[in-house]
């Protein structure tokens, strides 16, 4: 197994993460897709990790780390908003949201 | 050639995951795909020998974000998800046209420019090392984390509490 390899896989996840962002228009599906966008570069940070020079000074595992503590908490204070803005517009369609629009 | 193929079941069950959680239509099912995709994640870290990471990546995303997720999808939408006309082929296919322009545009060139080191050099179980850096470089980041942490965990109470109307309060439920 190659460094490409487990890029190319990262890349692929996260492209899989971005259409699902793209097209789903249920506001919990987007975040979940954000959460897959995410997961691919903490696959990139392991990688790189990995393959580099000198991988006891632990820089990826460490930034890993630190990235899914973040990713965590993203997740709980989106749901919080997502629960919030269900109570109010009694949907979690996206597209149903457009009250800035509306003149 | 065992970590061959192991990586490529193990990318093919992420990529499906992954694939399934962004297409289904039911939620749940899409939840659970998305189940199968950190456990896939979670075993190519472990093929990568960070065995923490892995662990974490069980811990905190199958066990900890999982069941928030179910959560979020009981509390709100009808458990089905969207109906038909949300999802038409017309949308997801210019959806897929996007990724990919950014697939093979963004991404491909810069990876391909990289040099690809063959064979990685061995390496030391991380666990003990990794715990000694949390509390010597790393510790002040350490306690800034717990200080988000804890005000992500006020913040998101808050915000799912809502405003509490007085009208509310009067109401006999």
């Amino acid at each position: 197994m190659t460094l490409h390899h487990y890029l190319i896989l990262a890349a692929v996840l996260f492209c899989v993460g971005l259409m699902g962002a793209f097209t789903r228009r249920n506001a919990i599906v987007v975040l979940f897709s954000v959460e897959i966008m995410l997961n691919a570069a903490n696959l990139n940070f392991i990688a790189f990790w990995r393959y580099s020079d000198n991988p006891a000074l632990l820089h990826g595992p460490m930034f890993t780390l630190f990235a899914i503590a973040v990713a965590a908490a993203e997740v709980a204070v989106g749901l919080a908003l997502v629960i919030a803005v269900y109570r109010h517009f009694k949907t979690v369609d996206l597209e149903s949201m457009d009250t800035l629009r509306e003149e | 050639m065992n970590e061959v193929v192991a990586f490529w079941i193990l990318s093919a069950v992420a990529v499906l995951g992954a694939l399934v959680a962004v297409r289904k239509r039911n939620l749940i099912h899409g939840v659970f795909a998305l189940l199968v995709f950190f456990a896939g994640l979670s075993g190519l870290f472990l093929l990568l020998l960070a065995e923490f990471i892995a662990a974490v990546q069980v811990l905190v995303y199958i066990g900890a974000v999982g069941v928030l997720l179910l959560f979020a999808i009981m509390l709100t939408e009808r458990v089905a998800g969207d109906d038909d006309r949300r999802m038409t082929s017309r949308g997801w296919s210019w959806g897929l046209v996007m990724a990919a322009a950014v697939f093979v545009v963004l991404l491909l060139p810069p990876i391909l420019q990289l040099p690809s080191p063959e064979a990685a050099q061995p390496i030391k179980p991380s666990v003990e090392e990794l715990g000694h850096k949390l509390m010597n470089p790393y510790v002040v980041t350490l306690e800034v984390l717990a200080l988000l942490l804890t005000a992500a965990l006020i913040g998101a109470v808050t915000a799912a509490q809502g405003v509490r109307m007085p009208k509310e309060e009067n109401s006999p439920e």
